[in-house]
């Protein structure tokens, strides 16, 4: 249909050519406002696997800390003959170490910006 | 461990799929090591297993995928070499984010770690496959090496200075002893969380799917449909935690490196 038009528009001239260009733009209007519309859903996806790799990396940390620190007092323990005392100790120094990279990955991430984010127009703003 | 597993294999070998009396497979029966060829190196057990089958297919099918994209090299690039590109930019960008342009000389590195570790866990997802990353002791040697060569390259750049890293700025002489002790901790649990991580969600995946999937067999015409449903949903989540812990594997090297390079 479209190429109908074009053909006949092109036959008689400048008139309905310049209603094509018209059409033509109030499409390109219409089609511009469309696709600002659909980018959101996979901008947020992505958002959202980002987040749930943060959530992952942060939740073994804690737990390597106290089991790390665990056994290092216990081989300790053996070296030395000094039963429970040294694995207690390292039991609690290893949750501080353990908190201490949780506070420090959190603190990474909230520095680093989001991958992607040269890629978004300096015209939209964050929402948060 | 691996030693563990034979026995657990030899023990459960009468019943294979079938485990306990309730008629559900075993869920944890993937994760078997099988013997394909025995080999005995100098009284070491290094027999060709299942796990090391799949390690092969996978760098076989890294090196087919690479070398068959980039055989052209046009210009303007058709859709296999779009993939290859695609892939080293994602990666090239990693680690000129995480470590800057000093970090370019180790891209092969974790260009080759990064999508070795992709194509195991996507490996994994295919039915009938072996999911190397699910036993912790392959995890743990890849985390083990990449951290004992990161505190290779800090010595190497920064001398005994290097140990500095472990003494924390701005803080009473008093608390020292302590705080050292503890950064020392910090450090040495970087190889336990990256490879628990990884194994973890491996382990903790497949069997979810393979107890669904046993759900959907047992509950039958009827029941079944709901439990199919869940699968097709945690099938795609899957997909999507087997690129993720790729992706996280590698950031993690490269911010490690990172640390080793600029020391903070």
């Amino acid at each position: 249909m479209a190429g109908a038009e074009n053909q006949s528009g092109r036959s008689r001239g400048g008139r309905d050519t310049d209603a094509i260009r018209q059409r033509l733009d109030a499409l390109g209007g219409k089609l511009s406002t469309a696709q600002g519309r659909r980018p959101q859903p996979p901008e947020d996806e992505k958002g959202r696997g980002q987040a749930m790799g943060q959530a992952l990396r942060l939740a073994t940390e804690l737990v390597a800390g106290v089991a790390v620190g665990g056994f290092i007092g216990w081989a300790l323990d053996q070296l030395f003959g000094t039963a429970p005392f040294l694995m207690v100790a390292f039991l609690f120094l290893g949750g501080a170490a353990g908190i201490m990279n949780v506070v420090r990955t959190a603190k990474a991430m909230q520095g680093e910006p989001m991958p992607g984010h040269h890629l978004r127009n300096a015209t939209d703003d964050d929402e948060d | 461990m691996i030693g563990a597993a034979y026995a657990a294999e030899d023990a459960g070998h009468g019943d294979g799929h079938g485990g306990g009396g309730t008629g559900l497979p075993d869920p944890m029966h993937q994760f078997e090591i099988k013997r394909l060829i025995d080999l005995d190196a100098f009284g070491f057990d290094a027999s060709f297993t299942n796990s090391a089958l799949f390690m092969v297919i996978a760098a076989a099918l890294i090196t087919l995928f690479t070398m068959l994209a980039m055989r052209k090299g046009a210009l303007v690039p058709g859709r296999l070499q779009s993939m290859a590109e695609l892939s080293y930019e994602f990666v090239a960008n990693m680690v000129r984010d995480n470590v800057g342009t000093a970090g370019m000389k180790y891209f092969p590195f974790i260009f080759t770690l990064f999508m070795f570790v992709l194509a195991l866990n996507m490996l994994g997802m295919v039915p009938y496959s072996f999911t190397v990353t699910s036993h912790i002791i392959v995890t743990f040697a890849l985390a083990a090496f990449i951290f004992i060569g990161v505190t290779i390259i800090g010595f190497w750049k920064h001398g005994i200075g290097f140990l500095k890293f472990f003494v924390p700025s701005g803080v009473p002489f008093v608390m020292l002893p302590l705080l050292v002790v503890i950064e020392v901790i910090s450090y040495l649990t970087r190889p336990v969380s990256l490879s628990v991580r990884l194994f973890a969600n491996m382990m903790a995946g497949h069997t979810m799917l393979k107890v669904f999937g046993s759900f959907v067999v047992a509950l039958g015409l009827l029941g079944g449909w709901a439990a199919l449903a869940f699968m097709v949903a945690f099938t795609g989540l899957e997909l999507l935690v087997a690129f993720l812990q790729a992706y996280v594997f590698a950031i993690l090297t490269c911010i490690y490196l990172n640390d080793a390079l600029h020391m903070h």
